[in-house]
């Protein structure tokens, strides 16, 4: 067979496109930047993401904002850096007339490689996620992962990368990647900075998970559903951003003609159009009574509905029970309250149940939050002890040591002041008997001991954020005073006192005859008919 | 013409000998322009002052803590890597080979754009609340200048930035956790440090150290073929 026999083999590349296009891809997939960035990647997300992720306690709302936040900051600069340079590629190479004569129209090739780009950055950004929710996924005592901001973060990553590449196509210079890396990283966090109170457009950037001023709260989506509403409209703005951008890219004259420009035209004003919407809907986003962002269009009633959940409880004198979420702290909880459990255990008037209740937040003037019981601490038949365990309250992150201190100090003298009817008007008697209670149950006489926050006390010592400026509906305002000391808890039993004596003889008394006293006369107690004289 | 007659100079060359002693100067200075050139290095200084102009402007509105502590270390990050993206080459190994002083030309190059981002910003701050103040500035322009110097040294200058923007990332995270459990204290991540820390300006000043000795002796990794 000679040459001129040999039959012509025709490769009808062009009659397939599916499989060119995939081809093309394949390429692209093998010789992308994204690739080469994933080890930084991945680094900066175990920094920056992981290790704070870890640090939490193992309840997947928290650790879901969390990663929402770590991970665009560890991604926004390699994707967006990566992308431009991608982008930027022709160019750089001399390579646009060589390419401008190819079959295939620009935007063809050019969405083949951002396709590329941020496939790998997707690839990366759903390997970290995988990690973390295994992880959490093992350390968790209730609840599932929660996959809206998985899709934030997701949409996050095309819009960047669309936008990164828009930069490199249209500026082509060396300098065009490390700035446009550094702007992104530069405009996603302090996207933040104009937010004031639930009501903003700027809830729109990716990185916000709720309201921004209420931070990483561990209750939220815990006693109720996760609300997707804010999550829904920042993956449609993000979407339309990134569809806007892409189709934007076919605009400039150049192979493809009219027949190509009109349909990325309308597909890019379809793409602002949808980012535009949802701007507009994240500005009437308001933050709910459960700590989430409610957008009315967008809201879902049925989320309002509480989650069905059995609580796990604590073998003590008066059962603990908390949110099965919360398990891990419920020993060091029940440790806490079990002097003070013990004490008032059988008394008239003593709660059944002490009950971890889900918080009600309201948004105060300005960017102030108070969070609260919904109603008194004590109510029902029989009845019930409303808690507010500290991790749901503002403050620094507790140990388990510091947890069962904290909730001894707090929640302890709160609960046997509900008990004596404990209030502004108290006998001396009252103040007396309190007073001798909690020290029986092991708090100072003249206050906290060293090292020990009162719950709700931010680490500069003064007011929570959110209690600042709504401090007669904010709870905490009346933990942190209540924590203080037995001289602050019943003021007419300070040290030197008449009152200060009886409680100190009071407590000096075996515990059965206290007890046995307190169940014949609390009535009278609470009555204020008891004078400090008649005082064991 | 002979060996004699050669020895005898004429009155009139003499302007020509001055003429000879001026020719190294003026080629020294057009090689160091050529070079500047080649390398974008007005490109990067107009870079760095648009750095320094844009911290100016955004020191002059009202941030948060969380802000005014990363804001400049934005505009530092952002001028160190203008410097470290000019140590691409658009000539590669023709210029390796005959270039006789390009390792001092690096040098200077890498030494005068370090000097020049720091004055800048350091300017940018004058009378304005700078966090950290000059001292932070310049720890922190030449430690993520040395970062991306050594990156242009293993991946080439095109992609040096990777290493100064990866590195704004790991220190606005650690700025971020001087408020948030848990904390990272290492010197090594130095924006987190105080101005006057001598861990955090001990790294820095290695890092740049290695950065410029690696840039000056071995130049950025550049494949061939790739416009800069």
């Amino acid at each position: 067979m000679t040459a001129a026999s040999a039959p012509a083999v025709s490769r009808p590349a062009g009659r397939r496109p599916g499989l060119a296009a995939a081809r093309l891809l394949r390429l692209e997939l093998r010789h992308n930047a994204m690739l080469w960035m994933l080890p930084v990647v991945i680094v900066l997300f175990w920094l920056t993401t992981y290790r704070k992720a870890m640090a939490m306690p193992p309840l997947w709302n928290m650790r879901t904002a969390s990663m929402q936040t770590g991970a665009l900051i560890a991604f926004i600069c390699p994707v967006v850096g990566a992308a431009t340079w991608m982008g930027s590629r022709e160019s750089r190479r001399r390579t646009v007339d060589l390419v401008a004569i190819a079959a295939r129209p620009r935007w063809a090739r050019q969405l083949a490689t951002w396709a590329a780009t941020t496939g790998w950055a997707l690839l990366g950004y759903l390997g970290c996620v995988a990690v973390l929710y295994g992880v959490t996924a093992q350390q968790a005592t209730w609840g599932g992962p929660l996959w809206w901001p998985v899709a934030v973060v997701a949409a996050s990553l095309a819009a960047m990368s669309a936008a990164g590449f828009a930069a490199g196509t249209l500026f082509p210079s060396r300098f065009t990647a490390p700035l446009a890396a550094i702007a992104a990283f530069f405009v996603l966090a302090l996207s933040t900075q104009p937010i004031h109170g639930s009501h903003s457009y700027w809830q729109i950037s990716p990185i916000v998970t709720g309201p921004w001023d209420a931070g990483n709260r561990a209750d939220v989506a815990t006693f109720y559903p996760f609300l997707p509403d804010l999550a829904i409209a920042q993956v449609m703005f993000l979407t339309g951003l990134a569809v806007a951008v892409l189709g934007a890219l076919a605009l400039p004259a150049g192979p493809g003609g009219r027949w190509l420009r009109r349909p990325a035209a309308a597909i890019a004003t379809a793409g602002l159009l949808a980012a535009g919407t949802a701007v507009a809907l994240a500005g009437t986003g308001r933050m709910d009574a459960h700590g989430m962002i409610a957008i009315p269009a967008l809201h879902d009633a049925a989320s309002d509905r509480p989650l069905r959940y059995t609580p796990v409880c604590a073998r003590t004198a008066i059962p603990v029970c908390l949110n099965p979420a919360y398990a891990s702290y419920l020993p060091a909880t029940a440790a806490g309250l079990r002097p003070v459990l013990n004490e008032i255990a059988g008394l008239p008037g003593a709660p059944a149940r002490i009950s971890q209740a889900a918080p009600i937040y309201t948004q105060g003037p300005g960017s102030s939050i108070g969070v609260g019981l919904a109603g008194p601490a004590l109510s029902g038949v029989p009845p019930v002890y409303h808690l507010l365990l500290s991790g749901q309250l503002d403050g620094p992150a507790l140990t388990t040591h510091e947890l069962a201190a904290a909730m001894r100090a707090d929640a302890g003298p709160s609960i046997v002041a509900s008990v004596m009817h404990d209030s502004g008007g108290a006998s001396p008697a009252q103040h007396a008997v309190l007073a001798a209670l909690m020290m029986t149950a092991g708090l100072p006489p003249q206050g906290l001991s060293p090292g020990i926050m009162p719950i709700g006390n931010s680490a500069s010592g003064t007011l929570p954020r959110g209690c600042q400026a709504s401090g007669a509906r904010c709870p905490t305002v009346r933990s942190s005073r209540a924590a203080r000391a037995i001289s602050e808890l019943a003021p007419g039993a300070i040290p030197g006192s008449p009152a200060y004596a009886a409680a100190r003889r009071f407590a000096a008394l075996p515990a059965s005859a206290r007890h046995a006293w307190l169940v014949s006369h609390l009535a009278a107690l609470q009555a204020g008919r008891i004078t400090l004289a008649q005082l064991p | 013409m002979t060996a004699g007659t050669a020895r005898q100079t004429p009155a009139s060359e003499a302007p020509g000998r001055s003429a000879r002693a001026a020719r190294p100067l003026r080629a020294g200075l057009r090689l160091a322009r050529l070079h500047a050139a080649s390398r974008r290095i007005p490109a990067a200084l107009a870079a760095i002052a648009a750095s320094a102009v844009g911290l100016r402007i955004a020191l002059i509105g009202h941030w948060d803590t969380y802000g005014a502590l990363q804001l400049p270390l934005v505009f530092e990050t952002g001028a160190a890597a203008a410097i470290t993206v000019t140590t691409a080459s658009p000539m590669g190994e023709p210029e390796r080979v005959t270039g006789r002083w390009l390792p001092y030309l690096r040098l200077a190059a890498a030494l005068a754009l370090t000097a020049a981002a720091t004055a800048a910003l350091a300017a940018a701050g004058t009378g304005a609340h700078l966090a950290g103040g000059t001292l932070d500035v310049l720890r922190n322009v030449a430690g993520i200048t040395g970062i991306g110097l050594l990156c242009a040294a293993v991946l080439g200058g095109g992609l040096a930035w990777v290493g100064p923007a990866g590195y704004l990332l790991a220190g606005a995270y650690a700025l971020y956790t001087q408020w948030h459990h848990p904390a990272l204290t290492t010197p090594w991540l130095w924006p987190a440090r105080p101005p006057h820390d001598l861990g955090g300006a001990a790294c820095a000043a290695l890092v740049f150290t290695l950065g410029v000795s690696a840039i000056t002796l071995r130049g950025a990794r550049d494949p061939a073929g790739e416009a800069a």
